[in-house]
């Protein structure tokens, strides 16, 4: 694919102004909420109009403002995935998937149906209504339907922020099989830098309505730029606190946590970042001012890049985050005591 | 005491036919015009939404009035008629206009409830499917709407069948031709010794608009399981 | 507790005297036959200007709807019907004084409408488009105006083709007439002659309907207030029946 894009928007408060060229098959559009990508998608697909500038595809011109071109959507042969899905309610998933097929011209038909209804497992929800399915059963049907269409460049737009970590990791290898098996480009739009890690090659840094940055992947540092969001983020559920000394005890289950704040109520909630949770496999001696908590290891979960460690404390949970095995962390077998230890500011409020 | 005389079973098929036909050629009209009020953006919106609900908030006779200005044998729309030889005034076609004009507002309101309801995000997701305008309203916006402009035709129905004012002075009360169910009632209670076949028309009329709601209610539930 | 029965007292001496001040000041109320509007205004008027300032409320309409209100307990102290008909109708539902039902005035029935040379008949009326009649069920004149089609064979012809307009009294048939709605209208002799633009196109043969007479009587109601009853006096009395000539009736001498 050859993507040229300049083009300028004003909404508002909100000034976006990108300039770039894309070649190559995955490629990712990396940036916090509110950075500008959703916008630029919007106008990638037609759905809006830049205030000036021009959009060329694979040497197509799509918008032109100085000629006064502005292709429509529905003649861009962009197909958008969506992240809500989008089906539409009153049909079923069959009609669903081939509202796109049908409109598209025989000789651009490239892509058979059954092969994408084998490809992403449709075959037994193809007689039912839209409204019962589950969330990624709901993102399976769009993405078949979208290519179904043919298009000249797939735009995901955070197609996966609306599922939870365990159907995330279940829709990537339907998605991964179907871009290899079909060769069709595609632009990543996600907040999320684990998910560019997993569909992108290369990535345009998208922030405050400019791209700031055009590189490989892998090249894409967690400490460049935004700080990632962090994988692992336990949230605790804590009783009212009482005091102890300069610090604030607060009944967790049959536990007690030090935190170094204080709250009302009877009820509080608190979040911790995984990567506060330092593990060590045997009593690291006085810890003034931390937590130290006995555990054991109740699963372990390797993602590309960080460890995830479930802990069971007495009654209570933890998930603990650490970077990829760098062969100097504790031995973590299930069922391995540990111990945990988490300074008493490293609890946050939520939100 | 059900006792109907010919004139009565006149006035129950006109009634019928009347608001079947008020109703029918209203809708793709009142869909045009909600559609219109939802989506499109022109200079003259707010003044369009005042005159289309105008009915809703004038006393019907003064709505009957200024259709006769409209439409009688000097009105501006009247005249032009007359030359092709077309009549308004004292025609069912009076009575169908009168009718129509009084309830389109309700149509209207319905329908454009029903749209304004549709998440645009599917819209967007027709258009980059390959589905042009029109063709992303016929597939995806009008199916979407249907329950609404089911509930509109209802209301305007309903609302046909009730007709007097604006039909009375519009139509006139011509027995076999623009007597509706209304007029046939007014004319019973004019008298003494009417109030008898007042009542029956009335049994009538309340029947009629008990099977006009179940025949809905049942489209309705159709329309949603499909 | 105090302030509050003078303030209840205060109140209905006030609602009091204020409802007994009113029943000095009660008018008179007459329902009239839409035909008889404006001649019993100027009767009204005449009364008045002798009689000194007693209000005098005129509710007009067809005769039928008239007196179905006064059936139904409209307040109303005379009554003047366009025919016997609903007289009776009042009298057989005990509504009224018998003693003072007398016929004080007479009408004839013709065919009005725009200048039309070609209306010159009975007959011709089949030729036109659309015919205004008061509502045979509630006005004499459409009662009348039936009986005349009837009786020259016409009235099934014009009933199928839908060509009678029914309006509610004479008056607004003539108004569809006067205004070129219709192509004309059946109305008295005395409201064509107070038409703008109709003209009377050919008078109704009198072979073809009852005599048009206009009974006049108290109520029971109005038998009992000496206004009342002097106004029932004046209206059957000689004064009146000038203004009703002038006005184009007929009266019974």
């Amino acid at each position: 694919m050859q993507l040229e894009v300049s083009v300028r928007k004003q909404q508002g408060d909100f000034h976006l102004a990108a300039d770039f060229h894309l070649t190559g098959r995955r490629v990712g559009l990396f940036g916090p909420s509110g950075s500008g990508k959703s916008t630029l998608m919007h106008l990638i697909a037609g759905l809006r109009s830049p205030d000036s500038g021009t959009i060329r595809l694979d040497g197509r011109v799509l918008f032109d403002s100085r000629t006064g071109i502005d292709l429509k959507p529905e003649e861009r042969r962009i197909g958008v995935v969506f992240q809500h899905a989008r089906l539409f309610p009153h049909l079923g998933v069959r009609s669903n998937l081939l509202y796109g097929w049908r409109r598209t011209p025989a000789a651009e038909r490239q892509i058979e149906p059954e092969a994408i209804i084998r490809v992403l497992h449709l075959d037994h929800l193809l007689d039912r209504g839209v409204n019962l399915l589950s969330g990624g059963e709901r993102q399976r049907v769009a993405l078949g339907r979208t290519l179904l269409t043919c298009p000249r460049l797939i735009l995901m737009d955070e197609p996966l922020s609306g599922l939870d970590e365990v159907l995330k990791l279940q829709i990537v290898p339907y998605l991964n099989a179907v871009f290899s098996r079909f060769a069709i480009p595609l632009l990543f739009i996600s907040h999320s830098l684990e998910e560019m890690r997993l569909m992108t090659e290369q990535v345009l840094v998208v922030e405050r309505g400019a791209v700031q940055q055009q590189l490989p992947t892998e090249s894409l540092a967690p400490a460049a730029g935004t700080a990632p969001a962090p994988e692992v983020v336990n949230r605790l559920r804590l009783g009212r606190p009482e005091p102890q000394g300069a610090l604030w005890s607060y009944p967790w289950g049959e536990l007690r946590l030090l935190l170094d704040r204080p709250a009302q109520g009877d009820e509080n909630l608190f979040t911790l970042d995984g990567r506060e949770i330092l593990l060590c496999s045997r009593h690291p001696g006085a810890t003034g001012g931390a937590n130290l908590l006995a555990c054991t290891v109740a699963a372990v979960h390797d993602h590309d890049h960080h460890l995830r460690v479930e802990l069971q404390c007495g009654t209570q949970q933890l998930s603990a985050q650490l970077p990829a095995r760098t062969g100097t962390e504790p031995a973590l077998a299930v069922g391995q005591p540990l111990f945990a230890l988490i300074r008493a500011g490293a609890f946050q409020p939520p939100g | 005491m059900l006792t109907l005389q010919p004139a009565d079973i006149d006035a129950i098929l006109l009634s019928v036919q009347v608001a079947c036909a008020a109703t029918l050629l209203s809708t793709p009209v009142g869909i045009a015009v909600a559609w219109l009020l939802v989506h499109a953006r022109i200079p003259g919106k707010a003044l369009l939404e005042g005159i289309v609900n105008l009915p809703l908030v004038l006393p019907p006779v003064v709505t009957g009035y200024l259709l006769l200005v409209l439409f009688g044998r000097r009105g501006w729309i009247g005249a032009w008629l007359a030359r092709h030889d077309i009549q308004v005034i004292f025609t069912l076609t009076g009575a169908v206009i009168a009718s129509a004009v009084v309830g389109f507002p309700l149509l209207v309101r319905s329908i454009r409830l029903g749209m304004e309801n549709i998440d645009p995000g599917l819209r967007q997701a027709a258009r980059t499917l390959g589905a042009g305008p029109w063709d992303t309203f016929c597939t995806v916006t009008l199916p979407l709407s249907g329950r609404a402009v089911l509930a509109g035709m209802t209301l305007m129905f309903a609302r046909s069948l009730g007709e007097f004012g604006a039909t009375i002075i519009l139509a006139g009360n011509i027995p076999g031709v623009t007597q509706t169910i209304p007029l046939a009632i007014y004319e019973y209670t004019s008298a003494p010794g009417g109030d008898r076949m007042a009542l029956t028309l009335c049994l009538v009329s309340i029947l009629l608009s008990f099977a006009v709601l179940l025949i809905s209610g049942a489209a309705g539930k159709k329309l949603e399981r499909s | 507790m105090n302030h509050l029965r003078t303030l209840v007292t205060t109140l209905a001496t006030i609602l009091l005297t204020t409802a007994s001040l009113l029943q000095a000041s009660e008018p008179i109320r007459i329902s009239v036959p839409a035909s008889m509007t404006d001649a019993v205004k100027e009767l009204a008027a005449r009364f008045e200007a002798s009689a000194g300032p007693i209000g005098i409320v005129i509710n007009s309409g067809a005769s039928g709807a008239l007196a179905k209100q006064i059936a139904e307990g409209a307040p109303a102290d005379l009554f003047i019907s366009a025919n016997a008909k609903w007289m009776n109708y009042l009298h057989d539902e005990k509504m009224i004084d018998p003693d003072s039902e007398q016929v004080f005035a007479t009408n004839t029935l013709v065919f009005a409408g725009l200048l039309n040379p070609a209306i010159t008949g009975m007959a011709a009326v089949t030729e036109l488009e659309r015919i205004a009649i008061a509502s045979p069920k509630s006005a004499p004149a459409g009662e009348y105006a039936m009986q005349a089609l009837e009786g020259a064979g016409l009235a099934r012809a014009l009933e199928a083709e839908g060509k009678l307009v029914l309006a509610k009294d004479v008056r607004h048939a003539l108004a569809y007439a006067d205004r070129g709605e219709t192509d004309g209208a059946f109305v008295y002799r005395t409201d064509a002659l107070r038409a703008s633009r109709a003209v009377i196109l050919f008078e109704v043969p009198a072979a073809l309907y009852g005599a048009v007479t206009y009974p006049v009587a108290l109520t029971k109601g109005g038998a009992t207030k000496p206004a009342a009853r002097q106004l029932h006096a004046f209206l059957t009395g000689a004064g009146a029946r000038q203004i009703l000539r002038q006005h184009g009736f007929g009266t019974p001498d």
